[in-house]
């Protein structure tokens, strides 16, 4: 600003007019000059897994702003605020621009050359002294599909490892494992359509109005429903709902298995579909017996008659629905919940009609993606390690020896960290994702990372908690700068597209995998002329082709054309992709026998139960304004704005109790370690003896806090019901 | 059958849609839900109508879409918000509930912002009875700010300028739906068109809500939904916060040293009058301190450039009546001064007059504090405050001019005691208001301000001590020096420790001071 500018603002002569002007966009209509643009981009939004469609507006080689794309199915021209604020994370300040390389301690720029050729030349080094799976790979659900293709081809075929996984098993791990063991395979069931359509939708620790927003609209649009909602917290969602159940903490899966007991007890389930299409009534009716209303009421501390009446409108109703997100899934019951659930919708013949289904409330943009294509806790295509036939079909796809395909998962991702820690992986390469946040009980992976030889962050944002332990950091072009598809909760797959390059040196995490491909010396023969990701998705749409995820009628045209189409979707399809699409309406599910298996599930007490020490139990969770560990939305001003630090949520009789009042500044303490001067928030929205802490900001991590304890079956971290005990912070600090 | 909807898409979101992907006719969108609503815009309002917003409290889901929308659709940095989500809160656990509240501008029937502008920078628009706001005219004074008893105006540092919600006049005018309707996905957001006559009685019940401030000062049309059942102490979540204002240092020195200004030329008069002194140079140095006054009000403007269009107003509002007093005040002390010097016969007449000016100025000074929307201000005891300054300042500069005169030292002893008194009673009926604004103002005193309360109260009676006992030159001097410091504290306090009326904000929002 030249001083006569800098007079002419400060006397007033300029009041900024022509900054804050106005005019006619043939797209946005009378908006600010400065959101014109000059051409629209089509893509689908990179935070959550509703997968709106999105219209990216580009001026001048920048995103100037973002709009909800109207023909898009999923949303219909709406977005959430995160979503309409997306374009700031690309011009984000922290973004990663160059290859980093830390030399004497320091990260220092290098060329790509050098960044990809260390990256190979070192970890192979890793492998060659301490063995193949000494290298750990950690991903995301943030890369488009063809990513995660490509990437677990690298790792699986390339690297030689099975030590891969996806931050996904942080979050959904669950819900996966629990379709494998009830329906033989991964994948939601059902559709959105059928928030619109049930006539009873039971949600199950899902705040959908806080994190999935743009869902409400059809449960708004459903006038006739009954709307339950299982919280121990007092949510949006639960607000909203026409019977709310403040159940106890961790109580759900004694909920569910009391519901089962009333619907077969009472005669209400679907004898036909039972006998046709499930097996293991038998054993199912035997483990629900001990849950009898009065059980069932002890442990979740709902009324014997609420239980009662919520089983009975289950069991009556003619579509039914159950979804559930974190609540369920983040737990050491969490795969046996979801099997409980699914129990509940099979008996009651809720599954592949309109209106009916179990579904889960996907995390990630693409945590769908990495599951279908993943190669992590199963072979691409939804295929199944120990699946002989499977491995065949993939060696013949693939071209390759039958004993080049893995006969068994490697680690989860808890497990790869653990054996960091015991200095069995002594490599890592962390891709898209911010453990330093997100991990459970922080210090224990801290611990792993300090141990290894090499850790290689390859991320959008730097710096971020974890890019700064990076001893090799590669940049990576985020959303709005690369070509795919990501996969929404509904199995919709939905096209993202580029709308400006890259930042500085930044790539695509497709052109990265390739150069280390290429490098590696496997580039040929795992991707044989592959150039740009569209190669990638017709060889996978050839891999999927006749596998429950059949992607080999969809097309990038036809992606561009429907904004989104769910799969299955094979080339030999009858119908237009408009009409809603739900798995398992034949009845045929993906066992070896066709039939759904009914698995008896048993409630137990969480893990780490409250004690005079730690008297209260901690929830985590999110806020709207937020996506995870705010890599993106943290430097995103108007979210900040909006949601600007972390607070404690603590009821009234607590607050009391402890002497504390509203915005005093506390500690939250576990057994495991402090997070410190959290501003409190005293509210009826928690329960006495509980609290609730979001878990998007590294100044106050919930993390610090949060316990080692993972389901057994899925892996998933019991983030939830810590206890812990809470501190006025000491003034010192304030 | 296909016409009305057209013809809707049309008026309605109709600018919404690319044009390359309008060929959606194969029945997809008439499957979904409530994303899909077109709904289209009331017809423009005939006469004895206008436009207002309709907020439905029973779908929000407090998602803030629309803020997030406007701040897009108007350019805005983050720390403007023309549309704010506030909660509110209620009930037992499990028997509670949280609602929000979705606002931008209410486009009121009695406007404040409007009737309060110097300048004229408000207009309600004849055909839609939009509040509009012109920035060209504006020249940042931020008066409307506290007449808004919303907060709805926000100041643009950056510009210099006020600016706030327009319902998105742009877009109506041209049957484009606002940003925050065409955003909120839960359509809790709409456009509607209300007979201005009817809302008169009927904004009572349908434009009052829980944390908002009462509709009767400006008649809002917004028209709310409330649910059906709310907890009977549901409240806004932001009640326990304390947060002190901007002390708007401009205005602290402006007001003082008028003040002062008007308090020495009294003395000066007085002393003319009944002790037959001129104070010539005195007079010079009151008349220096009104214009370092003057001058510093216009610090206090975003567009110091455009301060005289600060007149323009005087038969509406308190703030151009207090420019044209104080302007007036200097023409005639400058007068004064001049006929002191010059020993004119008619000096007394001019003092008079100057006296008069400056009085009826401090009067208006004060009053243009008495706002709805700031109920600490909003009270005689800003009256009292403001003209005890000016005596306290006045009788100090009486002690200085007669050589410590008695009359002198009782006049600073009496102004003292009553500004301790004054302050005391004031504080005193704080505690005890039924008015939350008014008990956290009292909250702020006695904790986050405590401190510069307590040295206030110090350097007055400081003042007032060294002004009683000693005689000496420096002594009258540097007690006059204590005593406009601790009238420049006080006022610092009057600032800071105001708490507006608002909307309910969310728990941790830091709204711009």
């Amino acid at each position: 600003m030249t001083l006569l500018q800098w007079l002419k603002l400060k006397s007033g002569v300029d009041n900024g007019s022509a900054k804050y002007s106005y005019g006619d966009d043939p797209v946005l209509g009378f908006t600010s000059n400065r959101k014109h643009s000059e051409r629209w981009v089509n893509s689908t939004c990179g935070y959550c897994s509703v997968g709106c469609g999105m219209q990216l507006g580009v001026r001048d080689g920048k995103v100037v702003t973002v709009r909800g794309n109207p023909d898009h199915p999923v949303n219909l021209g709406k977005l959430c605020p995160k979503g309409l604020a997306e374009h700031y994370a690309i011009d984000a300040e922290d973004r990663a621009k160059y290859p980093l390389l830390r030399k004497d301690g320091q990260l220092t720029r290098i060329g790509w050359n050098e960044a990809i050729d260390t990256l190979v030349k070192r970890f192979r080094k890793v492998q060659e002294k301490y063995g193949p799976e000494s290298l750990g790979i950690i991903s995301t659900g943030q890369l488009v599909t063809e990513e995660f293709y490509a990437l677990g081809k690298l790792v699986q075929l390339g690297f030689g490892t099975s030590n891969y996984d996806g931050n996904t098993t942080l979050c959904m791990a669950a819900a996966v494992a629990g379709y494998k063991r009830s329906f033989g395979s991964d994948g939601p069931p059902g559709a959105y359509e059928d928030l619109e359509k049930a006539d009873v939708i039971l949600l199950i620790g899902a705040n959908v109005a806080e994190n999935h927003p743009i869902l409400c609209a059809r449960l708004e649009a459903n006038a006739t429903r009954t709307l339950i909602v299982a919280d121990p917290r007092v949510t949006k969602t639960a607000m909203m709902a026409d019977i709310y159940l403040p159940l106890k903490p961790r109580s759900d899966l004694a909920l569910i298995n009391a519901m089962l007991r009333v619907v077969i007890y009472e005669d209400l389930y679907d004898k036909e579909y039972v006998e046709r299409h499930t097996t293991g009534f038998a054993e199912l009716r035997a483990s629900v017996e001990r849950y009898t209303l009065e059980y069932a009421s002890e442990i979740t501390g709902l009324s014997t008659d609420l239980i009662h009446e919520i089983a009975l409108l289950y069991g009556n109703a003619k579509t039914a629905f159950i979804g559930w997100t974190m609540g369920v899934n983040h737990s050491t019951k969490g795969t046996e919940t979801v099997n409980a659930i699914n129990n509940l919708a099979l008996v009651t013949g809720n599954i592949g009609r309109t209106g009916a289904s179990p579904f889960s409330i996907t995390g990630q943009c693409n945590a769908m993606g990495t599951r279908e294509a993943g190669f992590s806790s199963g072979l691409p295509g939804y295929r199944k390690f120990e699946s002989e036939k499977d491995r065949e079909e993939l060696a013949g796809l693939w071209n390759l020896p039958f004993d080049r395909i893995p006969t068994k998962r490697g680690l989860a991702y808890p497990d790869i960290i653990e054996a960091a820690v015991s200095k069995k992986i002594r490599a890592l390469w962390i891709i898209g994702t911010n453990p330093l946040v997100s991990f459970p009980n922080i210090d224990v992976l801290k611990h792993g990372l300090a141990n290894l030889d090499l850790l290689v962050v390859q991320d959008g944002f730097h710096p971020t908690p974890t890019t700064e332990l990076a001893d090799l950091l590669l940049p990576a072009a985020i959303w709005g700068e690369k070509e795919g598809t990501y996969t929404n909760s509904e199995r919709r797959v939905s096209k993202v597209n580029a709308a400006v390059s890259p930042p500085g040196e930044a790539r695509s995490d497709f052109d990265i995998f390739l150069a280390v491909a290429e490098k590696l010396g496997c580039r040929e023969e795992l991707f044989a002329g592959w150039t740009s990701p569209v190669d990638a998705f017709d060889e996978w749409r050839r891999v999927t082709a006749g596998r429950l995820c059949d992607y080999s009628g969809i097309t990038y045209a036809a992606l561009e054309e429907h904004g989104g189409i769910q799969w299955p979707f094979p080339d030999s399809v009858s119908t237009t992709p408009e009409v809603a699409r739900r798995l398992y309406s034949d009845g045929q599910f993906q066992t070896e026998d066709g039939r759904a298996r009914l698995l008896p599930t048993q409630w137990a007490p969480f893990p780490e139960q409250p004690h005079p020490e730690f008297p209260l139990i901690l929830n985590t969770g999110r806020t709207v304004e937020h996506w995870h560990t705010r890599t993106k939305t943290g430097g995103i001003s108007i979210l900040q704005r909006m949601s600007p630090r972390a607070w404690l949520e603590m009821n009234s009789v607590d607050a009391r109790k402890l002497g504390l009042r509203a915005h005093d500044r506390v500690d939250v303490i576990s057994a495991r370690g402090r997070v410190k001067e959290v501003e409190l928030r005293v509210t009826e929205i928690v329960a006495p003896g509980q609290i609730f802490l979001p878990f998007h900001f590294v100044e106050s991590n919930a993390n610090q806090i949060t316990q080692s304890a993972f389901d057994p079956i899925s892996r998933e971290p019991n983030y939830k019901q810590c206890a812990v005990r809470v501190e006025k912070s000491s003034p010192v600090h304030t | 059958m296909e016409l009305p909807l057209l013809e809707r898409a049309q008026v309605g979101d109709d600018a919404f849609y690319l044009s390359t992907a309008a060929g959606t006719a194969d029945g997809v969108q008439a499957s979904f839900c409530g994303l899909a609503s077109t709904i289209a815009l009331p017809p423009p309002p005939g006469p004895g109508e206008q436009y207002r917003f309709h907020f439905d409290m029973t779908k929000c889901i407090g998602c803030k879409c629309c803020v997030v929308a406007c701040n897009e659709q108007n350019g805005n940095p983050a720390d403007i918000l023309w549309r704010r989500v506030g909660e509110i809160e209620g009930g037992t656990y499990p028997d509670t509930l949280r609602h929000y509240l979705s606002m931008g501008c209410n486009h009121c029937l009695e406007p404040t912002c409007m009737t309060g502008c110097p300048v004229d920078a408000y207009s309600k628009d004849g055909a839609t009875g939009i509040v509009r706001h012109s920035a060209d005219i504006c020249i940042g004074c931020q008066y409307c700010t506290w007449n808004c008893s919303y907060g709805v105006p926000q100041y643009n540092p950056e510009r210099g300028v006020v600016g706030k919600c327009d319902m998105c006049y742009g877009r109506l005018t041209q049957g484009q739906h606002p940003a925050c309707v065409s955003a909120c996905p839960e359509g809790a957001i709409r456009i509607e068109t209300v007979k201005t006559l009817q809302w008169r009685e009927a904004y009572r019940v349908d434009a009052n809500s829980p944390g908002m401030p009462s509709a009767e000062d400006s008649l809002s049309t917004t028209r709310i939904t409330l649910p059906a059942r709310t907890p009977r102490d549901i409240r806004k979540v932001d009640l326990d916060r304390l947060r002190p204002e901007h002390p708007h240092w401009p205005l602290v020195v402006m007001t003082v040293l008028t003040q002062l200004s008007v308090g020495a030329f009294t003395s000066i008069w007085l002393l003319e009058l009944f002790g037959a002194h001129a104070h010539r140079g005195a007079a010079l140095i009151a008349l220096l301190t009104a214009m370092v006054a003057l001058c510093a009000s216009t610090l206090h403007l975003g567009r110091p450039i455009h301060a005289a269009r600060a007149l323009k107003m005087w038969r509406r509002s308190w703030l151009s009546r207090e420019v044209l007093l104080f302007t007036l005040f200097a023409i005639a002390a400058a007068g004064y001064s001049a006929a002191l010097w010059r020993q004119f016969p008619a000096s007394p007449l001019l003092g008079g007059l100057t006296v008069l000016f400056g009085l009826c100025g401090v009067g208006a000074s004060a009053r243009l504090y008495l706002v709805v929307g700031r109920p600490t201000w909003n009270s005689p005891f800003t009256i009292l405050e403001f003209y005890l300054t000016a005596v306290l300042l006045g009788s100090g500069c009486a002690n200085i001019l007669s050589g410590s005169s008695a009359t002198g030292r009782w006049g600073i002893f009496a102004s003292g005691v009553a500004t301790v008194i004054v302050a005391a009673v004031k504080l005193w009926s704080l505690a005890r208001s039924a008015v939350h604004e008014r008990r956290s103002s009292y909250s702020l005193l006695h904790t986050v301000l405590l401190n510069q309360l307590q040295s206030r109260l110090l350097l007055l009676c400081a003042g007032v001590l060294i002004s009683g006992i000693a005689h000496a030159g420096w002594a009258t001097a540097l007690g006059i020096l204590l005593l406009c410091c601790g009238e420049l504290m006080g006022r610092y306090l009057f600032f800071v420790s105001v708490v507006p009326t608002n909307m309910a904000t969310d728990y941790l929002s830091v709204e711009a001071a």
